[in-house]
C-alpha cells in the first residue's frame, strides 16, 4: 500500500509538473523579453516551394540579430494550407508572420496588424503600384514583396528546335496563331504543350482569367462575379468566357499529359518541361525556384500569353496576367507588441537588406516590386514577366482577392472533369454557376 | 458510515480523478461544444456567432454532395473491414504454424502500422502514380497504364488496398493472440476424428475465434471511418472531388469553405452513423461468441 501511495504521488507530481510546463512555455517569451529581449517568432509559409530557402533565411537573420528566432511553419505544395492556418487560429496560437494568398488576409483581415501607419514608409521604397495594389479595402495589411505573372511558359531550345528557326513570342497573337505553332512543334515530334492537371492551376490560375478579363477595371470583374452569384449571368453565352474555354480544348487537345491527364506530379512536370520534352507550359514564373537550380537543364524560356480570340486587339491576345499573389501579415491576435515590433523590423530588413534582397531575389527566384534591388536574378522567367510589366502589358487578376478561399478547388475540380474529358462544356457551366450560386446561399 | 463514504470518494478522487478529468477534458467537453457549435454560424474569421437552430443540419441534408460522401465512407468502410479482416485471419492463420522466420514475418506485416498515414500516403502515391504506370507501359498492361489515382473507380480501390494493407498487420497480432488461446487438445481432436484442414478452421478456429473478430471489425470499422491523413496524403480528394472521405469532406467544408457550423453538423451526423454501427455490430457479434 505504501508503495502504491508513493507510486501514484510520483505520477501526480509528474502530472503536474507537465501542465506547469505547458504554461511556463506559453508564457516564457514575455517574461524573458523583459530580461533580456530575447524574441521568438513563428513564420508561416505557403510558398511552399521555397521552405528550405525562409529556414535558412532566418538563420541568417538571427546571426545578425542574436535576439530574434524566427520558425518557420511549414506547409505543402497544394497541400492544407488554409487549414491549416485556421487551426492556428483556432487554436490561439497563430503564427507571428504569415505569407498568405492575398485573399486569405483579407477573409482574416481582422486577425492582422494594421500597418497603415506605415504606408508612406513602404510606398518610399517600393515601384510604383506596388502598394496600391496590395491595399484590402484602403488599408495596408499585408507587405507585397513579390509580383508573378504567368502564362505559356516555352523552353526556347525545345521551340526552336522544333520551328528551324528562332521563335519570335510576339508572333502569336491569336488562338489560330496558337494553333498553327502548335501543329508545326507537334509534326517536328515534339509535344507542343503541357497542362498540370491541379485544380489550383486550372481553376485559380487559368478559368480566373474567365472573370479577370471581363474589364481592366477590378471592381467590374468582382461585379461580374457578384451577378454571376445572383443568376444573372448567362456563362455559356458570355464570348469571353467560351473563348477561354475554346482555347482550353486547343490546349487540351495538344497536352503532353492527355494520356493520364490529371496526375499532377509537381516536380516531375517541372522537370520534363525544364528538360525540353515539352515545348509550352501553362504556369508563372514560381517554376524558376522548383527548376533553377537543377542540373543539366535548359537555361533559356520565354513566356507569352494565352490568346482568348482570333482577333489580336481583344484585352488579354497581348498581354499576361499579373499579380502581388501573397503577402506578408503580421498577426494580431495573439502576438505581443515586442514580436510585432520585431515582425516589421524583419520585414523592413528582409525587403531593404542586401542579404533580404538576395534570397528573395536570387534564392527564391521572386520578382521584388521595390527600388534599388541590385541583386540580379538569373530567374529568366521574371525577367520575361518584367518586360510585360515595364510596357504595361498585363492582365490584373485582383478579382482573385475577393474570390471565397474554396473557390479554386470547388471551380477546379469541375475544370479538371473537363480535362480528363468526363464532362461537356454544357456540364462544366451549370456546374459552375451551381458554385457561384451555392455562394450567394452561405 | 458517512467517514467510510466520505473516504472512499477521496479514494475513488485520488485513482480516477486525473483520469474523469482528462475524459471530461478532452473527451466530453469538446463533444459537447462542437454540438453547440452545429446550432450557430460561427465562423474563424470573424469569431462572433449567433444561434441558427437547425439551418446547419438542413443544409447537410440538402446538400447531395455531403450525402453522397457518405456513401462513398460507407463503401470504403465496407471493403477495408472485409479485405482487412480476411487478409489478417488468414496471415495470422499461416503465421500461427511455427514455421522458420515466423516472427520476422510478423513484425515486418506489423511495420506499416508504425508509418504514419501521411508517409504512408505519400509512399502509395509514387507507387501509383509514376511506379506502376511505368510497369504498365512497359508490359503493356492496360490496367497498370495509367495512374490509379486519377480515375474515379480505381482511385476508390487505391485507398481501400492501402487502407487495408495497414491494418491488416494491426489486426494479425489480435488474431494470433486468439488463435494462442486455443486449446491444443481440441484441435487434436479434431485431427483424430478425421477433421482436415478447412473443416478445422471452419467448425473450431473460427467460432472460438469471434471474440478477436469482433474486436478486429469494430477497429477496422472504426479506423476506416475515421481515416483522414490517409485520404489527404494519397488522393487528396481528386481526381476531382471524387474521392473525399466524410472527415476529409468535413475538415474541408469547415477549414476551407469557411462553413464551420455546417461542418460540424456534418461530423455530428458521422458520429451518429459511427456510433450507430459499432454499437450493432459489437452487440450482434457478442452474441455469436461461444466456449471452449
Amino acid at each position: 500500500m505504501k508503495r502504491q501511495i508513493f507510486l501514484i504521488s510520483g505520477i501526480y507530481l509528474l502530472c503536474i509538473f507537465s501542465f506547469t510546463g505547458c504554461t511556463k512555455s506559453s508564457g516564457s517569451t514575455k517574461s524573458r523579453n523583459s530580461s533580456d529581449k530575447e524574441i521568438k517568432l513563428t513564420f508561416f509559409n505557403t510558398s511552399a516551394e521555397v521552405n528550405n530557402q525562409f529556414s535558412e533565411l532566418f538563420d541568417v537573420y538571427h546571426q545578425s540579430h542574436p535576439n530574434v528566432t524566427i520558425t518557420l511553419i511549414p506547409t505543402p505544395i497544394g497541400g492544407q494550407q488554409i487549414q491549416q492556418f485556421q487551426s492556428l487560429i483556432a487554436s490561439k496560437n497563430p503564427a507571428t508572420l504569415a505569407n498568405l494568398d492575398i485573399g486569405t488576409i483579407y477573409l482574416y483581415k481582422n486577425k492582422f496588424m494594421d500597418l497603415t501607419s506605415e504606408k508612406d514608409y513602404f510606398e518610399n521604397i517600393s515601384q510604383q503600384d506596388a502598394v496600391d495594389s496590395a491595399l484590402l479595402d484602403g488599408k495596408l495589411i499585408g507587405i507585397p514583396y513579390t509580383v508573378q505573372g504567368y502564362g505559356l511558359l516555352y523552353n526556347k531550345r525545345v521551340v526552336d528546335t522544333a520551328l528551324g528557326t528562332t521563335f519570335d513570342p510576339s508572333s502569336i497573337k491569336t488562338r489560330n496563331d496558337l494553333e498553327a505553332l502548335f501543329k508545326k512543334i507537334s509534326q517536328a515530334g515534339v509535344p507542343p504543350v503541357m497542362i498540370h492537371g491541379a485544380n489550383w492551376s486550372v481553376g485559380a490560375h487559368y478559368l480566373t482569367l474567365a472573370y479577370a478579363l471581363q474589364s481592366p477595371d477590378v471592381a467590374k470583374d468582382v461585379q461580374f462575379v457578384t451577378d454571376m452569384e445572383n443568376g444573372k449571368v448567362d456563362l455559356g453565352k458570355n464570348a469571353i468566357y467560351s473563348g477561354l474555354l475554346d482555347t482550353f480544348d486547343l490546349l487540351k487537345k495538344y497536352n503532353y499529359r492527355k494520356n493520364d491527364p490529371l496526375v499532377a506530379d509537381y516536380a516531375k512536370d517541372c522537370l520534363d518541361f525544364a528538360s525540353g520534352k515539352v515545348a509550352f507550359f501553362f504556369m508563372g514564373d514560381w517554376v524558376w525556384s522548383q527548376i533553377g537550380s537543377l542540373e543539366g537543364i535548359d537555361r533559356e524560356y520565354g513566356i507569352i500569353p494565352v490568346p482568348v480570340s482570333n482577333s489580336p486587339d481583344d484585352y488579354g491576345n497581348s498581354r499576361i496576367p499579373v499579380s502581388e499573389p501573397k503577402l506578408f501579415a503580421i498577426d494580431n491576435s495573439g502576438s505581443t507588441p515586442e514580436q510585432q515590433a520585431a515582425a516589421v523590423d524583419f520585414i523592413k530588413w528582409l525587403l531593404t537588406s542586401a542579404e533580404g534582397q538576395a534570397a528573395l531575389v536570387s534564392k527564391m527566384g521572386f520578382n521584388m516590386p521595390y527600388k534599388g534591388v541590385t541583386v540580379k536574378s538569373d530567374n529568366v522567367l521574371s525577367a520575361a514577366v518584367s518586360k510585360y510589366i515595364q510596357s504595361g502589358k498585363t492582365i490584373s487578376i485582383g478579382v482573385m482577392t475577393y474570390l471565397p478561399a474554396d473557390y479554386y478547388t470547388a471551380t477546379g475540380d469541375s475544370m479538371l472533369k473537363y480535362l480528363a474529358g468526363k464532362t461537356d462544356r454544357q456540364s462544366l457551366t451549370n456546374e459552375l454557376l451551381a458554385y457561384w450560386e451555392s455562394v450567394a446561399a452561405r | 458510515m458517512v467517514k467510510q463514504k466520505q473516504k472512499n470518494i477521496g479514494t475513488f478522487l485520488f485513482f480516477g480523478g486525473p483520469a474523469v478529468f482528462v475524459f471530461f477534458a478532452v473527451v466530453l467537453v469538446p463533444l459537447a461544444f462542437g454540438f453547440y457549435l452545429t446550432l450557430t454560424n460561427w465562423n474563424m474569421s470573424s469569431g462572433q456567432h449567433r444561434f441558427v437552430w437547425l439551418k446547419n443540419y438542413k443544409q447537410v441534408f440538402s446538400d447531395a454532395s455531403y450525402l453522397s460522401q457518405l456513401w462513398f465512407t460507407l463503401k470504403y468502410a465496407f471493403f477495408s473491414v472485409i479485405f482487412s479482416n480476411a487478409g489478417a485471419f488468414f496471415l495470422g492463420l499461416s503465421l500461427n504454424r511455427g514455421m522458420k522466420g515466423q516472427s520476422v514475418l510478423r513484425t515486418g506485416f506489423f511495420t506499416p502500422n508504425l508509418i504514419g498515414g501521411l508517409v504512408l500516403g505519400y509512399l502509395w502515391q509514387i507507387l501509383f502514380s509514376q511506379v506502376l504506370p511505368y510497369i504498365g507501359r512497359k508490359y503493356g498492361l492496360p490496367l497498370f497504364a495509367t495512374s490509379w489515382l486519377s480515375d474515379t473507380g480505381r482511385a476508390f480501390w487505391a485507398l481501400v488496398i492501402v487502407n487495408s494493407w495497414q491494418l491488416i498487420g494491426y489486426l494479425m497480432i489480435v488474431y494470433i493472440a486468439g488463435f494462442v488461446n486455443i486449446p491444443s487438445d481440441l484441435l487434436e481432436a479434431a485431427e483424430i476424428d478425421g477433421a482436415g484442414g478447412i473443416k478445422k478452421i471452419t467448425s473450431i478456429i473460427l467460432p472460438l475465434s469471434v471474440s478477436s473478430i469482433t474486436i478486429c471489425v469494430f477497429l477496422a470499422l472504426s479506423r476506416s471511418f475515421l481515416t483522414y491523413d490517409l485520404n489527404l496524403a494519397l488522393t487528396n480528394g481528386g481526381p476531382y472531388g471524387s474521392t473525399e472521405l466524410a472527415s476529409f469532406h468535413i475538415v474541408q467544408k469547415a477549414f476551407l469553405s469557411n462553413q464551420y457550423g455546417v461542418g460540424q453538423a456534418e461530423a455530428v451526423i458521422l458520429f451518429i452513423v459511427v456510433a450507430a454501427i459499432a454499437l450493432t455490430q459489437s452487440f450482434l457479434m457478442k452474441k455469436m461468441e461461444v466456449e471452449a
